[in-house]
């Protein structure tokens, strides 16, 4: 099952999912952490709204196209099928 | 409340932009491979901006304000899940799929389970969920109609029904992937102007999260570490888990998003507009977030019809247009967002945001739509049940497709069922769980079966549909476990975890059943997968 799906899918994959149940739980557990204040303004505007919803992703997909154009570009040198 | 000029123009202003669009494209769908894929020379960010505009919907628009709304901070991770899936679409679907380079989202399923059957059986969740999404739709321009022209419910329903057929039924996907490729930037300048005008208003995250609190003092609680959770489904954890997962896997295997895969250049150009489609989505989102964190705030604090006819809540103003403007059904919740939006009294604000929200729900409409209309002709009528009409004429018989959708779903709108979010959310489990584990597992496993892929889609369809509707009649929502005891009811929004059990049981299924032949297997599984450089090749 998923033989050949390119290493940074599952590295892509797990940071996000890291990401959104690391604070989830954390959420869960310490209390009023949404509110707590990081650089002037409630944590929650970071991790989830800023980070968690946007940033992560776009990283993440730019991996994903780029690492993938990286080995259609080797495979072209070495001229097989892409 | 009466009409406003600048409103109007700015609506005014979009639809000749849209009309501008198909005029321009119009002699480009003339043959089926352009009316049906766009001739595959979409661009990345052309696609990934429709990709944005088809995916969100106003489920999205207006249903994640209005449950930001209802159900506090908790659901902000929802729309984490949603952008969250996203990316994994770029290689996990989208990129074995446009090496395929099917027509059709039923091509796949027929290819590689090897029998035509798999067309129909296919295409009944498919169906349901697609007619849902029209229905929303429909619901959605309606609800912008209202805004703008503050006309009764039913009227708007009907004319945003007639705009929405004249927009496919001289489309084609040309003109529907260009107009939606600009619906996609204006449905986020629209969320991402709300949200600035929303923050400057209060003077920054700071001001906005103290005016909520001191409005509603629970809004920011979670489960478990607070004595009062910010809504009874957001009680336990298993409440904000199963939120953020009803739509997350969407991207990956909703067959409106997954045809726009078939659209582009190149595999390519393929992947590329994923990175397009999280960029533009997430910024839209990140502004619906802002949104829905100040629509009660804002509706009880500003809205000019506040402390007028004995309104003193936001709650009561949705009460007051449900019988003011005759909204049907629960729909009018989801007029929440465009009454904060009222709130902020500035018409240059309504004006983008309606403009916005038109976008956004005529670019799903004619993604459904046309996703249905090939289902419904080319795939049935043709290729399951062998008549020659879709080959021989397939815009005529789009054409035809598009009166008989456009005009049920438009019968289904005049009561909508249920909030937008919940139609959106009821349907993409039934997707997911039916047809989502046959399309992953077919393209990466090569032992998944025929038989599994069927039976998966009948009992799955049946699992999902069947709960759904038994926890809303027996427990009152949704979103409780179907077997919950009344008393002491468990959240599980949507009953999301058929679309796990959908994924094990297709796996199970498959173990103890016939594999399908070595060269469907070879064509559909092996030769799809990215091929390794050598000097990686372990």
């Amino acid at each position: 099952m998923f033989k050949g799906m390119p290493k940074i899918f599952w590295a892509g994959t797990g940071l996000m999912y890291f990401w959104v149940f690391l604070f989830m739980i954390l959420e869960m557990t310490i209390p009023g952490l949404p509110l707590k204040k990081v650089f002037g303004i409630p944590a929650c505007y970071l991790y989830n709204w800023l980070f968690g919803l946007w940033i992560i992703n776009i990283i993440i997909s730019f991996l994903f196209f780029w690492s993938e154009e990286k080995r259609e570009e080797k495979l072209e040198q070495e001229g097989g099928e892409i | 409340m009466s009409v406003n000029p600048i409103v109007l123009l700015g609506a005014l202003a979009y639809f000749l932009v849209i009309f501008y669009i198909g005029w321009t494209s119009r002699k480009a769908s003339l043959d089926a491979a352009d009316f049906y894929v766009a001739g595959r020379k979409v661009g990345p960010f052309v696609n990934g901006s429709a990709l944005a505009a088809t995916y969100f919907s106003p489920a999205s628009f207006l249903g994640l304000p209005a449950f930001i709304f209802l159900l506090g901070y908790p659901f902000w991770w929802a729309l984490v899940g949603i952008i969250g899936g996203m990316p994994i679409a770029t290689l996990l679907t989208a990129a074995p799929l446009r090496k395929y380079e099917p027509t059709s989202f039923t091509d796949y399923y027929a290819d590689r389970y090897e029998t035509r059957w798999m067309r129909l059986w296919a295409a009944i969740p498919t169906v349901i969920g697609g007619f849902a999404y029209v229905i929303l739709s429909i619901v959605g321009t309606a609800l912008f109609l209202l805004c703008i022209l503050k006309v009764n419910f039913t009227i708007s329903v009907i004319l945003a029904s007639v705009i929405i057929f004249a927009y496919i039924y001289y489309g084609g996907m040309v003109a529907t992937t260009l107009s939606t490729a600009f619906q996609g930037i204006a449905m986020t300048v629209g969320s991402l102007v709300a949200t600035v005008y929303v923050i400057s208003h209060y003077g920054g995250l700071n001001g906005l999260t103290d005016a909520v609190l001191a409005n509603s003092p629970t809004f920011f609680n979670m489960p478990y570490v607070s004595e009062k959770a910010s809504h009874p489904l957001m009680s336990t954890w298993t409440g904000v888990v199963g939120f953020f997962f009803v739509w997350h896997f969407g991207f990956s295997a909703m067959p409106y998003t997954v045809v726009r895969f078939f659209t582009t250049q190149d595999i390519k150009s393929a992947r590329r507009s994923v990175f397009w489609a999280v960029l533009i989505g997430g910024a839209m989102y990140g502004g619906l977030v802002i949104i829905g964190t100040g629509t009660k705030v804002l509706i009880e604090q500003l809205h000019p019809l506040m402390q007028t006819e004995g309104i003193n809540s936001a709650m009561g103003l949705l009460k007051h247009m449900k019988t003011a403007y005759g909204v049907a059904g629960a729909s009018v919740t989801d007029y929440s967002m465009i009454a904060a939006n009222e709130a902020l009294n500035s018409p240059f604000l309504l004006a983008v945001i309606a403009a916005g929200g038109l976008a956004i729900a005529m670019a799903t409409a004619a993604g459904w739509t046309m996703v249905l209309n090939v289902v419904l002709g080319r795939d049935l009528i043709g290729k399951v049940f062998g008549s020659t009409w879709p080959e021989k004429k397939p815009v005529q018989c789009t054409r035809c497709m598009t009166i008989f959708i456009i005009f049920v779903c438009a019968l289904l709108s005049f009561k909508p069922p249920a909030l937008v979010l919940d139609i959106s959310g009821a349907a993409f489990i039934v997707i997911l769980c039916s047809v989502g584990p046959p399309l992953i597992l077919g393209l990466w496993w090569e032992r998944g079966t025929t038989i599994a892929a069927a039976l998966n889609i009948i009992v799955m369809t049946a699992c999902s549909t069947g709960s759904w509707m038994y926890a809303k009649y027996h427990l009152g929502s949704y979103h409780w476990f179907f077997l919950s005891d009344p008393a002491n009811k468990l959240s599980t929004p949507h009953q999301f975890y058929w679309v796990f059990i959908g994924f094990f049981f297709y796996i199970g299924v498959s173990l103890i059943t016939p594999r399908n032949s070595e060269e469907a297997i070879q064509k559909y599984v092996r030769d799809l997968r990215p091929r390794q450089p050598k000097s990686e090749q372990i």
